[in-house]
């Protein structure tokens, strides 16, 4: 259901905020309580800049990135109106691109609705990469659709999401993919799980992750 | 059994056309590739990968799958779709970079609407060589040492091309129709399908014969049905068949006003929703439905050094560079189909585009947005 919103940007956040019943705002609120005034952060497929700007309100540095150039643009002037530019910087690039960011220099990267739209690579790598430019205790935080890992879960789930993957795949013919098993994913790229928070029906996750301070050897 | 395999999966996906097929991304070993072996990239629409995989047959080469979300090359690439940061993505995540010691890369040329080189080598090192149109092309353009014959720059609609897209366009609208009929007048479902499926074939398979009097120049979209086709060709050949069904009527003697007039208003949807993307459904024309259609491709003279990028990338094979005053020119500026790809290319950004009232959209912007200014396609373009 993203897709369509992505692709016509202008319309995302009232879109997203109707699709996901509000629940978004609030999980984007309770992820960023974990941000600490002065912080560097980055922000994986920050879109319009709905963590972003949250983050930066805390009074943190945060780079924002991501791959879609309009959906900046909308960031770009949401950090301006907000008086938190000097705060943000926006840069269009991948998380291919990881490879470019310094080892251990960010105390938190965190990511809203973004690991659903990647591929199975790019999914493992960017787990590996966070680990990597992360801070010892940094952490990365987490917002994204799941799959469900109970079958009767993962059935009513599809019930509900068939007549929305339906319309949105014929209108634009493209749908999201939720995640598999990402805490699992999330410590095999060597980090710890500090907390997790599912939906009632298993389809959201918040996911709090850390760098442990010292490297199990 | 691959043979079958092979054979079962376009057919499926021949009459699914319409829908995107998204399949694995990453990097597929043709053969037993070394060090120096070749390296090709195309999108994940599952029948582009499994038709490449079959030329590739015999080749040792890398095969990267970038994820266009399953949708082909030229649509994801002109749409925005398929871009830098696909390839970019691929390029990094697979793990090619430490399978083989050169940076040199081969795209379909039908990529060129959407993946800029220069940002690809500057952020990872590759060099993109920009390959035939059509996989079937790949082993004479080895042979021929990566240099593409015009007829391997060129989009064609062969026969074969034809017939897979009069079933991809058959078969979802005669399942439609025939659903909406259920209720309706179920006795005649079987006659609807065989309208749609004979409408449609008749539609592409004689597209040649009257694809002259196809254009989409400067028209604007009023009642998007009709404004196609000077004249509009729906109109046309619904009138040939209501011609046909009044002499039927006549000659079975079975004149019914009710019989007439329910066949009347089922060919006319078929009609409609057959051609309501003709030329959209062809790669010789621009949609019909696309507000970009009414663009032009101008050189700036001044700009121009006649490097050839545009040659190189045009699926029309539009261009022709002067050797003796290093300048591009535009012979057959007629065929252009808009997609942009020269405009995305050229290293001098001597290319642009004119919109009917003589707005400029710069080669930024097409890179920026992509032809279809991510989703603002059917934006006006006195409003950009």
């Amino acid at each position: 259901m993203m897709k369509i919103l992505e692709t016509t940007p202008d319309r995302y956040d009232k879109g997203i905020g109707i699709l996901t019943l509000g629940r978004l705002g609030k999980a984007y609120d309770r992820l960023t309580s974990h941000i600490r005034k002065g912080q560097k952060i980055l922000d994986l497929g920050c879109g319009t800049g709905a963590l972003t700007i949250r983050a930066a309100q805390k009074a943190a540095k945060v780079k924002g990135i991501d791959i879609n150039s309009q959906m900046l643009e909308i960031a770009q002037n949401r950090a301006a109106e907000a008086n938190l530019a000097q705060n943000v910087e926006l840069c269009e690039m991948g998380v291919a691109e990881l490879g470019g960011e310094e080892s251990e220099s960010y105390d938190i990267v965190m990511s809203g609705l973004c690991f659903s739209e990647l591929t199975e690579d790019e999914l493992l790598y960017t787990l590996r990469e966070a680990k990597r430019i992360l801070k010892p205790e940094g952490l990365l935080l987490i917002a994204d659709e799941v799959r469900p890992k109970s079958i009767s879960k993962m059935i009513f789930n599809w019930l509900i999401r068939i007549p929305l993957v339906t319309i949105t795949y014929l209108i634009t013919q493209t749908t999201t993919k939720a995640v598999k098993n990402l805490p699992e994913k999330v410590e095999k790229a060597g980090l710890a799980i500090q907390s997790i928070k599912l939906s009632k029906i298993e389809d959201f996750i918040e996911l709090v992750g850390r760098r442990p301070k010292q490297e199990a050897k | 059994m691959n043979l079958l395999k092979f054979i079962g999966v376009n057919i499926v996906e021949t009459l699914l056309r319409v829908l995107p097929f998204p399949c694995k991304t990453g990097l597929i070993k043709m053969g037993n590739p070394d060090r120096n072996s070749p390296v090709f990239l195309t999108c994940n629409y599952h029948l582009t990968v499994e038709r490449v995989k079959r030329v590739l047959k015999g080749i040792d080469a890398y095969l990267l799958i970038a994820n266009s979300r399953g949708i082909n090359v030229w649509c994801a690439g002109t749409g925005g779709i398929f871009t830098n940061h696909n390839v970019i993505s691929v390029l990094k995540v697979s793990g090619i970079e430490e399978l083989v010691d050169h940076r040199n890369i081969m795209l379909p040329q039908l990529a060129a609407t959407g993946i800029e080189v220069d940002v690809v080598k500057k952020k990872t090192g590759w060099k993109v060589i920009w390959g035939p149109v059509y996989a079937k092309d790949i082993p004479a353009f080895i042979r021929n040492k990566l240099k593409k014959t015009p007829k391997m720059r060129e989009v064609e609609f062969p026969l074969r091309q034809r017939i897979e897209m009069a079933l991809a366009w058959a078969f979802p609208i005669s399942i439609i129709l025939a659903l909406i009929m259920i209720p309706l007048w179920h006795e005649a479902i079987s006659a609807v399908i065989f309208l749609v499926w004979g409408l449609s074939f008749l539609i592409f398979v004689s597209f040649p014969l009257y694809s002259q009097w196809l254009s989409s120049e400067d028209k604007r979209i009023g009642f998007v049905f009709f404004d196609f086709g000077r004249g509009g060709f729906q109109l046309i050949l619904w009138g040939v068949l209501i011609l046909g069904l009044i002499v039927y009527s006549l000659v079975a003697d079975d004149f019914s006003r009710g019989f007439l007039f329910r066949w009347s208003f089922i060919t006319l949807i078929a009609v409609l929703l057959l051609s309501i993307d003709l030329m959209g459904s062809t790669p010789v024309y621009k949609s019909g439905l696309h507000e970009d259609r009414l663009l032009r491709v101008i050189l700036d003279e001044k700009k121009c050094r006649g490097a050839g990028f545009c040659e190189q990338v045009c699926p029309r094979n539009c261009y022709e560079v002067d050797r003796n005053r290093h300048i591009a020119i535009m012979p057959r500026a007629g065929r252009c189909v808009q997609c942009g790809a020269c405009i995305v290319q050229c290293a001098f950004d001597a290319l642009y585009f004119q919109s009917p009232k003589g707005e400029v959209i710069h080669p930024e912007t097409i890179r920026r947005f992509k032809l279809n200014l991510i989703g603002k396609r059917l934006v006006k373009l006195d409003k950009l």
